[in-house]
């Protein structure tokens, strides 16, 4: 197949997704079917164009002119292994997400009248055709304009769903952090641009080329501040537990899977390619940097996440983590690349680490946002403390979010496992390599991941739990039903996805050989960590390249299916015994929901052990009737605060306001006031630009 | 790479383990009870115990899901996988390769999610208060296991037990310096921790203040809780085997004749029995701690592994 005319015929299917919603705006029904129908097909033409460019053998770069928009810039686009594999990523999610969508619209807000819908879907469209253009994009100016359109199509889904001020204000504040960003990447982008004279990718790769060691690392840092707003990554992080949730379901699922890997492809664009010095390791401060606000963002997010009790809230935290955990593997590769000639293997697989968890995070997040969409669509009820019970009421839901919750605490055999075994092994290798306070840095993070681990582990007992089993706690749950079949297909979808991942994950890795050598040179993924086969994952982890560490998920996997099919004889027991049905054992009082053990008791524990950085706050009013041994009623609230808001957010929101006070004083309301004070800033900014260049 | 224990070998190991799981709980069982000057049960009894629960019928919450009937299967099967990645009679890599010490970790992280879960699924406070304890001390042991795996797979170059173990060798025993004193002190601290035993966890006891792990246990019965039982007796002596292939890595690596595998199994026993009485030894000395001190107790163990592992790599 000539895929050639791919970039096309994706771009083609998203356009005349939107178009056609604005269309058929007359009909919601309509819009929601057809506007769907094309997502779907551009993912499904996404899947085929980027698995024919990794697959293919000569890893050669697409490279597709676009029509001239502006007279000063030829745009261009340019797929090579890293696009095609991000491409893959965003598709592998827009399918489900254009499989269950339709049918969520329809029953989460059967209310919304058919303008909303179409804008909705509409937005969908332009929100999946601008990421793609992102990650295809051959020239910084399509870079930045699909990068806008990315942010402001997901902007007006995020307000979509609902009226409230909620809403409304997660959308604001998304805004602001995203343009935040972008400002930051404007900077680096145009440094860059007026160093090389032209836009395109080439050109720039050429004049970073002469950059001074100085430079190179302040652009850096600006496109890491960039990125890292848009990927949520502390203390960056607080508009994403605000905006992720409030928009649709598996719009979550696009935002949280896909959207923040977009901005962890343009570090890798950046830090591995554009900035790159064309011959020595990186400088010693990028991977530094990344390794670290990857642990800090892991452990916090997972941290934050544990004392959530929205489910969609608690979901968004977790992506943090996630952004965290893929930032090590990237911190790792940068640290160990090109540094000296035996540990070259070792970054390769850092950063296949790093891919593979792209991915992954990418199916079981998806997964699991769909999940709580299907749960919030039945119920309305984003409060996991008024669930519980629906493991009986949505079994194909429950048996799927419990598949997600599995993978995304990176317990084996799933996928989440092998990425973060991956890292593990790179941790060890690095440790054992980079001697010194800089080891016991990588082994401090390692330990740091192991606690991440758990974590994840306990707060996924807390919201699988707490949702899914027990009794229900409101007549909403109680009266739950399962969602329609196409729904769950979207699911199955992704959860098919998380599975054969982690029980071939070696097959996977073909795909990352494009990303890996052209990214960092030398042999690919497959040849580094799949070296004895498709079945077995190995690392070599001593400097002198030993056999290092083997594991076959598959073998594992089969061991494990044998022993269970075992267990389940064993189950049935030694002769045929009868099994009966009786209440669960509550002191010798009736039982009744009240006995369940709510979200809030479960993690306690834990906010107590990590109270430093909960700052946790309860409030209990008891009221008594008449003395005060008896209680006739209790009021608990308790709330935890995110250290990051209140100790930067908070703060320079008040000098902000200070400051703003004091330029009050000075306004005057009278027009030709503030054409003074533009003029007098433009009298300024040309005396400075004079200095500078006088 | 041809290793040097077969495929046969290794799922023979696995069974081995299972099947001397609850003679390890019963050993340490009568241990203390001698310690406390009682006559105590006989060895054998957690085999008739399990014999028992496997001949009865079962009681099942009337608000459990369909799935609370698989927890036990699966919770046994993550277990007695996590026994096939032990090396027992033999050191060396196996002939294919399975799982390392990471895997092995993440399969008991899986047994542990899962009764976790099931825990929950009765819907009744006790089995939710077992679980939210579970899963406060888990994620604090697991770094700290982690590091003590950690700082000596650097040394071997490997988190494969078998490979770690063989590689070292038997007279590596002499040759103990400061890190692996450090690391084994951890390891220490943690075992109780990881066995679910005092001063971390009390298995014999079914009161609410108290119970982490068997508060969970409390809704299954018959078959179930037989299967939850013997998971529970392999955890054991499968964290008994992980401790001796990190640190007493003695057995034969290599050839097939009989003598070196009952050489390599009597010193497994020999290895086994002497942790069990450490166990014993801490469960009949200490009183357990209240759940807010674990944390300071497993700091202790961190600090130990932390120290270990950067005299290691510094």
């Amino acid at each position: 197949m000539d895929l050639g005319s791919g970039p096309n015929l994706i771009a083609a299917c998203y356009g005349a997704g939107a178009l056609s919603c604005l269309l058929a705006r007359w009909s919601g029904r309509l819009a929601l079917g057809v506007g769907h129908l094309a997502a779907l097909a551009g993912a499904v033409a996404g899947l085929v164009v980027s698995l024919g460019l990794l697959l293919s053998p000569s890893g050669r770069t697409l490279i597709q002119p676009l029509p001239v928009l502006f007279p000063f810039a030829r745009l261009s686009l340019a797929i090579d292994g890293l696009s095609a594999y991000f491409l893959l990523v965003i598709s592998l999610v827009a399918v489900a997400a254009a499989v269950y969508g339709p049918a969520y619209l329809r029953t989460h807000s059967p209310g919304a009248g058919p303008a909303r819908q179409a804008a909705q879907v509409f937005a969908l469209n332009v929100f999946l055709g601008s990421m793609a253009l992102v990650c295809c994009a051959g020239d910084a100016l399509t870079f930045l304009l699909s990068w806008e359109g990315m942010t402001l199509a997901s902007y007006v889904l995020v307000v979509s769903d609902d009226r409230d001020g909620e809403h409304a204000r997660a959308g604001l504040l998304y805004m602001v952090m995203a343009h935040g960003g972008t400002a930051l990447l404007l900077v680096a982008f145009l440094a860059l641009t007026e160093q090389a004279g032209a836009f395109d990718f080439a050109a720039l790769r050429i004049a970073a080329g002469g950059l001074d060691d100085a430079t190179r690392t302040t652009l850096f840092f600006l496109a890491l501040g960039g990125f890292a707003a848009k990927a949520g990554v502390v203390p960056l992080h607080v508009w994403l537990p605000r905006a992720h949730p409030a928009a649709p379901s598996h719009v979550s699922a696009l935002m949280s899977g896909v959207m923040l890997k977009v901005a962890i492809y343009g570090m890798l664009r950046f830090g591995f390619d554009l900035l790159a010095p064309v011959a020595g390791p990186l400088p010693g401060s990028w991977g530094w940097t990344v390794l670290f606000v990857g642990t800090t963002s892991a452990v916090l997010g997972v941290l934050y996440a544990l004392q959530q009790h929205d489910l969609k809230r608690l979901l968004a935290f977790h992506s943090v983590e996630n952004i965290g955990i893929i930032l090590i593997g990237i911190g790792l590769a940068m640290m160990l690349w090109r540094r000296e000639a035996a540990s070259e293997s070792l970054a390769t697989v850092a950063l296949t680490a790093a891919l593979l968890h792209t991915v992954n995070h990418a199916a079981f997040k998806g997964l699991l946002f769909l999940g709580a969409g299907s749960v919030l669509c039945r119920t309305h009820i984003r409060n996991i403390e008024e669930l519980g019970g629906l493991a009986r009421r949505m079994p194909w839901t429950a048996g799927l979010f419990l598949l997600g919750a599995v993978a995304i605490s990176a317990l084996p055999p799933l996928n989440g496992f092998v990425s973060e075994w991956l890292t593990f092994q790179v941790l060890l290798g690095g440790a054992s390599r980079v001697h010194g306070p800089e080891g016991l840095g990588i082994v401090f993070s390692a330990a740091m991941l192991a606690l991440t681990g758990g974590l994840a582990a306990a707060c996924f007992v807390k919201a699988f739990g707490v949702t899914f089993l027990g009794r229900p706690r409101s007549p909403n749950a109680e009266h739950a039903t399962e969602v329609p079949p196409s729904m769950i297909a979207g699911m199955a979808w992704l959860g098919a996805v998380c599975v054969a991942l982690g029980v071939a994950p070696g097959y996977a890795m073909r795909l990352l050989d494009a990303p890996t050598t052209g990214l960092l040179g030398g042999a690919g993924a497959s040849a580094v960590v799949t070296a004895r086969g498709p079945l077995v994952l190995s690392t070599a982890l001593t400097p002198s390249g030993t056999e290092g560490t083997a594991i076959s998920m598959t073998i594992v996997a089969a061991l494990f299916l044998g022993v269970a099919a075992m267990a389940f004889v064993l189950r049935h027991g030694l002769r045929h015994s009868p099994m009966r049905t009786a209440p669960t054992w509550t002191c010798g009082m009736s039982p009744t929901a009240r006995f369940d053990y709510t979200a809030t008791a479960f993690a306690k524990p834990l906010r107590l052990v990590f109270e430093a950085l909960y700052h946790p706050r309860r409030e209990v009013i008891r009221e008594t009737a008449g003395t005060p041994y008896v209680v006739s009623r209790i009021h608990y609230s308790g709330e935890i605060v995110d250290l990051a808001e209140t100790q930067i957010y908070h703060r320079v929101e008040r000098e902000i306001s200070a400051i703003a006070q004091t330029i009050r004083a000075r306004s005057t309301g009278r027009i030709y006031g503030y054409i003074g004070f533009v003029l007098g800033t433009l009298f300024v900014a040309l005396l400075l630009l004079g200095l500078v260049y006088g | 790479m041809t290793g040097d224990r077969p495929l046969a070998l290794v799922l023979a190991e696995m069974v081995l383990l299972v099947l001397l799981g609850p003679l390890v709980t019963g050993a340490i069982q009568k241990m203390k009870a001698r310690l406390q000057c009682r006559q105590g049960a006989a060895v054998l009894q957690p085999y008739r115990d399990l014999v028992k629960l496997f001949r009865k019928g079962t009681v099942q919450a009337d608000t459990a899901s369909g799935f609370f009937w698989l927890v036990p299967v699966l919770v046994l099967a993550a277990t007695v996988a996590a026994g096939a990645l032990v090396p027992v009679v033999r050191m060396g890599p196996p002939a294919f390769p399975l799982g390392d010490a990471l895997m092995l970790l993440g399969l008991l992280s899986l047994a542990r999610f899962l009764t976790a879960v099931g825990a929950l699924d009765a819907g009744g406070a006790f089995g939710g208060m077992g679980a939210s304890r579970e899963m406060t001390v888990a994620p604090l042991v697991e770094p700290v296991l982690m590091m003590v795996v950690f700082s000596t797979a650097v040394v071997a170059g490997t988190t494969e037990l078998g490979a770690l173990a063989g590689r070292r060798g038997t007279s590596w025993l002499l040759m103990w310096n400061a890190a692996d004193f450090l690391g084994f002190a951890a390891m220490l601290v943690l075992l109780p921790a990881e066995t679910g035993r005092i001063p971390v966890d009390n298995p014999d006891t079914h009161l609410e203040l108290t119970m982490l792990h068997e508060g969970m246990l409390l809704e299954h019965s018959g078959p179930g809780l037989g299967c939850m039982l013997l998971a529970s007796h392999t955890r054991q002596i499968v964290t008994l085997g992980l401790v001796s292939a990190l640190f007493f890595p003695a057995g034969p690596a290599g050839g097939t004749e009989t003598a070196g595998l009952l050489l390599g199994a009597s010193a497994f026993a020999a290895k086994i029995f002497v942790l069990a009485v450490y166990l014993a030894l801490v469960e009949s000395s200490y009183a357990k701690l209240r759940l807010f001190r674990v944390p300071q107790y497993l700091g202790v163990g961190f600090v130990c592994a932390l120290v270990a592992l950067a005299l290691r790599i510094l």
